[in-house]
């Protein structure tokens, strides 16, 4: 119980950290609202299913914003539950906008904003052509790193500009400063022509940052990977690396692997059980499983107004990889 | 009007007329052979044939009008009936000499018989029955016969010559008749009007059937009246300025095209055109004595000036290619027309004809040779009101479609003024959006009035005028058609409040929504569920769909059959999976169309394979007390609008929550997902704005207490062996001298005694 953590901080700041005191707030928020209601059915009921709830992930459905990033547990929570009710849309095989892929959003969050899910796209899309197609997982990673690490994505976004621009970043106090204006001068010269920053200077800042942030990073380990396997890159590169990696999305541990992005049998069980209960249903989808499979997949394609399946240049390959194997693990 | 002049002239012409007229006419190439003796036969046996005939004609004229076209020959000149007998009115000219005078100008026809029985030609002198001796002798001067009379038949006839069918080619130099008010060259074969001149005292000249191509040689005839060149090849009205005492004038059966200088024949009363080429009429003006204008067997198909004629009575123009009334409209003008004909042209054969000839000429007496009788002409009013009103009814029509069409493009202009509104403020637009429009209404309505006469200027000028009465800053628009309603504009919501009749409300099956926010029409869902309970088809169009969550809010409604959301300002549509998700949620409506598409078993598979998941997610994950606020948040809603609205009824009220209750029991797995719109989220989101303040701050006092006893009870835990220890010492101390110990307890035993 006594973790050293716990002992290192006056309680007050210790609740404050750890995000107690946020769902001690909104419990007693929620038990508020609906007190009527609530003191029916016992307020010790109340809690116990809240702090369950909590525990589940289930407690951010459908609740505002606010809420829904207040916490990085909650954030990991929306971020599989976002995956769990749509991952029937990436099966499909579909690739959609943005803002069809905030729409989906809306549905679980009502006030989601569009400004997240606009960045997100940007980096499956290069921060070009926002019209264009992403595939589900493609969008679902990007927009995790997105989601997960807003703020630290902001403070990154805004030392990549200050090394662009070639001044040592103020948010950063780099222990050898002055060694590193030095080296700076010339990737400044080099960066006319050459794109982004370089690496190691850049990792040297963002180690500073996870040092010194208070908000959840990637952790500074795995940035070094992404960092170490390239001499320089661009801010959106490096975006992009942290969306594809495993490790990040590992220790995020609110997603699968990519792999297995499409597998969840639990669910996939209980899909079939609901589409049984389909109004008017057809036995032949109870009758025999392919026949349930064979009018899902094949009409869209067909007669729909659905669109052809064109894939961004940009996506391609990912996108394609992912549908592939959603095929392989179907059958 | 008569000129008395003339009046005394036919009488003495008619004194004569019983008179036989014997002239001699010696041509001057055949000297003796060529002596011909005619009889020119004006005697009282021969008239009753000719009154017959002239009876029948007039009768047959005045009954049956079409007649003569079934038998057209150049004989028949119905004509110059009317003109005889007009003349025969006019001069109150005793019967019978009337017609025997005009009877030149009338018809050939009735006098062949007798006449070719008379002569058979100029040489063949034929039996002298009685009568007239002309003779024709061939005179010394070249190519002109001199004709020459005896005296005894000057002295009969001395102010009549009558030159029938006398083969003549031109005309006889005429001597010493300078009396001669009467001349009469039927049947013969001239091509020009000349020798004539001096005839001075001339009144009445027929030259009907001869073969003159040009009106010449009459300036000097001033006092001629009766003019007649009927069946002759004028092609030309011309030469007449000087005859402006002429009262009849007869140019049938000539090849005129266009009726012209006659304007200064102020006196004239008869003018026959008939068998002509014209195809207009007009330039009439002057002719302001004029009662009868005959205009038959022509191809007039448009007639104008005809008002300028202040006494014409009697015109015909059948047999024309009239074919409508406009062409012919001034003839409504004319206030003394009494007499018309149409028969014969296209216009008679409309089912319009008579009601409109009647309606537009109210003083016609006669049309088609039949009289009008008041009978016809009640009909013809009643018929004209009809149409008026039908007019009238359809200019308003034709009106309320302008002006919906112009409030429709009101709302819509309006709407997208207040949408690139909304696009300039991105932040905080919902609550502006909906409330800056009908605040300042003033530039809206200044762009309506300056786009007004572009967009009016297809229409006729009656309407345009009629319309800029109409206000055309109407923000909304409410209409039912069939079983159509539909509304335009945000105002348009109001009218659900409206009493609809029972029979509307029922016959309303399709409702659509135009330029309206969608959250504004979420707003009014509960009450077009109640007044509108039949509805099926919802339409939207220009509603601001944007968002898949925001069809959760129809899940409310009884009945959705159709669903029409068009691409037009619903952005949505472009989504590849609206129709899916609107499939999943609206599940339970088992809808069957989708913007016109039907639903196949399919599309409901895929919906749910798309979506069940979400369901089954938002309902046995979510936790109860999360549940309990969801659905009780569309519950209160509903139950409030009861409240405000229906609460006094209570009977309506219980089946309203059966209803909802129905409602919630049919998809629980996905009542949770719904739809509250961007106003009353954003309340909502305030008010839990509110309570988080407060419960930070009673969290944070709770916790604070906590941390505080926490911090005391650790405190005391860490004090407390010691205390321990002291305490036990104490005693350990107290007891040790047993004997002082044990005095000093006696002692208080003692003491509290």
């Amino acid at each position: 119980m006594l973790s050293p953590e716990r002992l290192a901080l006056p309680d007050y700041e210790y609740l404050a950290q750890q995000h107690v005191l946020t769902y001690m707030e909104d419990a007693v928020c929620q038990l508020l609202e609906n007190k009527e209601d609530i003191s029916q059915y016992g307020i010790a009921r109340f809690f116990t299913e809240y702090f369950n709830s909590v525990c589940q992930g289930t407690h951010i459905l459908f609740r505002e914003f606010s809420f829904i990033q207040a916490t990085p547990h909650n954030r990991a929570s929306f971020l599989r539950a976002f995956w769990r009710c749509f991952r029937t849309v990436g099966k499909n095989g579909d690739l959609l906008t943005m803002k069809e892929y905030h729409c989906l959003l809306q549905l679980l969050c009502p006030d989601f904003p569009l400004e997240l899910t606009q960045k997100a796209a940007r980096i499956v899309l290069m921060d070009d052509a926002m019209d264009c197609l992403m595939s589900f997982s493609d969008f679902l990673f990007a927009f995790q790193i997105q989601f997960y690490y807003s703020e630290f994505l902001e403070s990154v976004a805004a030392i990549y500009q200050d090394l662009l621009s070639g001044k040592n970043p103020n948010t950063v106090i780099v222990p050898t400063s002055s060694s590193g204006q030095h080296r700076q001068r010339p990737a400044l010269g080099e960066a006319s022509m050459l794109e982004g920053v370089e690496a190691s200077l850049f990792y040297q800042c963002l180690e500073n940052l996870c040092d010194r942030h208070k908000y959840s990073c990637p952790p500074p380990a795995l940035v070094k990977e992404v960092l170490s396997n390239v001499q320089r890159l661009t801010f959106y590169g490096f975006l992009v690396a942290l969306s594809k990696h495993h490790g990040i999305n590992q220790a995020l541990g609110a997603l699968p692997d990519k792999g297995d992005l499409m597998h969840d049998p639990a669910m996939d069980e209980e899909l079939e059980r609901l589409l049984v209960q389909v109004p008017g249903l057809v036995n032949s989808v109870s009758a025999s499983p392919e026949a349930s499979c064979l009018p899902s997949r094949t009409p869209p394609r067909v007669a729909s107004p659905w669109r052809p399946l064109h894939h961004s240049r940009k996506v391609d390959a990912e996108s394609d990889g992912s549908t592939e194997e959603t095929d392989e693990s179907e059958t | 009007m008569i000129p008395g002049k003339y009046r005394s002239v036919s009488g003495r012409a008619t004194n004569n007329v019983n008179c036989g007229l014997h002239l001699v006419i010696q041509t001057s190439s055949l000297p003796e052979k060529n002596k011909v003796e005619f009889k020119l036969n004006k005697e009282t046996s021969s008239f009753p044939g000719r009154l017959l005939q002239h009876d029948l004609e007039r009768n047959y004229s005045s009954r049956q009008g079409d007649g003569r076209v079934i038998s057209p020959s150049p004989r028949n000149k119905s004509s110059c009936i009317s003109s005889t007998t007009n003349v025969t009115e006019l001069c109150g000219l005793e019967m019978k000499t009337a017609m025997s005078s005009l009877s030149a100008f009338g018809d050939s026809s009735t006098q062949t018989p007798s006449k070719s029985r008379m002569r058979q030609g100029c040489h063949s002198a034929g039996p002298n029955v009685s009568g007239d001796h002309i003779n024709l002798v061939s005179s010394s001067m070249p190519s002109f016969p001199i004709l020459q009379r005896s005296s005894e038949e000057k002295i009969l006839y001395s102010d009549r010559l009558t030159l029938e069918r006398q083969k003549l080619t031109v005309c006889p130099i005429i001597d010493g008749e300078e009396h001669l008010r009467l001349l009469n060259f039927q049947h013969n074969f001239i091509t020009r009007i000349q020798n004539i001149s001096n005839l001075q005292r001339l009144i009445f000249l027929d030259l009907y059937d001869n073969q003159i191509e040009e009106i010449s040689g009459l300036s000097t005839l001033r006092s001629l009246r009766v003019l007649l060149l009927g069946k002759n090849r004028i092609r030309k009205i011309s030469n007449l300025e000087n005859l402006k005492n002429l009262d009849v004038l007869d140019l049938h059966g000539n090849q005129i095209t266009k009726v012209e200088n006659v304007n200064h024949l102020c006196d004239l009363r008869v003018l026959n055109l008939a068998r002509n080429l014209l195809s207009h009429v007009d330039n009439l003006n002057g002719l302001d004595s004029l009662t009868e204008l005959n205009l038959r067997h022509n191809q007039i198909t448009s007639v104008r000036d005809v008002d300028n004629l202040p006494c014409l009575q009697r015109l015909f123009l059948s047999f024309n290619n009239i074919s409508s009334f406009e062409n012919v409209s001034c003839l409504a003008d004319s206030s003394s027309l009494s007499d018309i004909t149409f028969d014969g042209n296209p216009i008679a054969q409309e089912s319009w004809y008579k009601h409109t000839i009647l309606q537009n000429m109210m003083q016609l007496r006669q049309l088609d040779m039949k009289r009008v009788t008041e009978e016809e002409r009640r009909m013809a009013s009643v018929v004209a009101k009809k149409e008026e009103e039908k007019k009238r009814e359809s200019h308003k029509q034709s009106l309320l479609k302008e002006k919906k069409r112009l409030t429709i493009n009101n709302v819509a202009r309006k709407w997208d003024l207040q949408q690139n509104r909304g696009a300039n403020i991105p932040t905080n637009q919902d609550r502006k959006d909906s409330d800056s429009p009908s605040q300042d209404p003033c530039p809206i309505d200044g762009s309506t009035i300056s786009a007004f006469p572009e967009e009016t200027g297809s229409l006729d000028s009656g309407l345009i005028s009629a319309l800029q009465g109409l206000s055309v800053t109407d923000t909304h628009l409410v209409e039912v058609d069939g079983d159509t309603l539909s509304l335009y504009g945000s105002g348009a919501l109001e009218s659900l409040d409206r009493n609809w009749s029972v029979q509307t409300a029922g016959m309303v099956t399709t409702v659509s929504f135009s330029f309206i926010e969608f959250d504004e029409i979420v707003q009014v869902l509960p009450k077009l569920k109640i007044k509108f309970p039949n509805s099926l088809h919802l339409k939207f169009k220009e509603t601001n769909l944007v968002m898949l969550q925001q069809f959760n809010a129809l899940a409310q409604l009884r009945r959705v059959d159709q669903l029409t959301v068009d691409p037009q300002g619903n952005p949505v549509v472009n989504f590849t999976l609206w129709k899916y998700y609107v499939l999943f949620r609206l599940s339970h409506f088992s809808m069957q169309k989708i913007n016109g598409t039907e639903v196949t078993q399919n599309d409901m598979i895929m919906a749910e394979r798309l979506f069940g998941i979400l369901a089954h997610v938002a309902s046995s994950e979510l936790p109860q007390y999360r549940m309990i606020s969801i659905l009780g948040d569309t519950r209160k809603k509903q139950f409030q609008y009861l409240l405000e609205t229906k609460g006094k009824k209570p009977g309506i009220t219980s089946e309203e929550n059966n209803d909802s209750k129905r409602l919630t029991g049919e998809n629980t797995n996905r009542a949770t997902l719904n739809y509250t719109t961007r106003d009353f989220y954003n309340e909502k989101l305030e008010e839990i704005k509110e309570k988080k303040k407060f419960c930070k701050m009673y969290i944070e006092d709770l916790v604070k207490e906590a941390t505080e006893i926490n911090m005391k009870n650790e405190a005391l835990q860490k004090l407390w062996p010691q205390m321990f220890i002291e305490l036990v010492r104490d005693a350990v101390i107290e007891i040790r001298n047993k004997n002082s110990y044990m005095k000093l307890c006696l002692q208080q035993i003692t003491d509290q005694k």
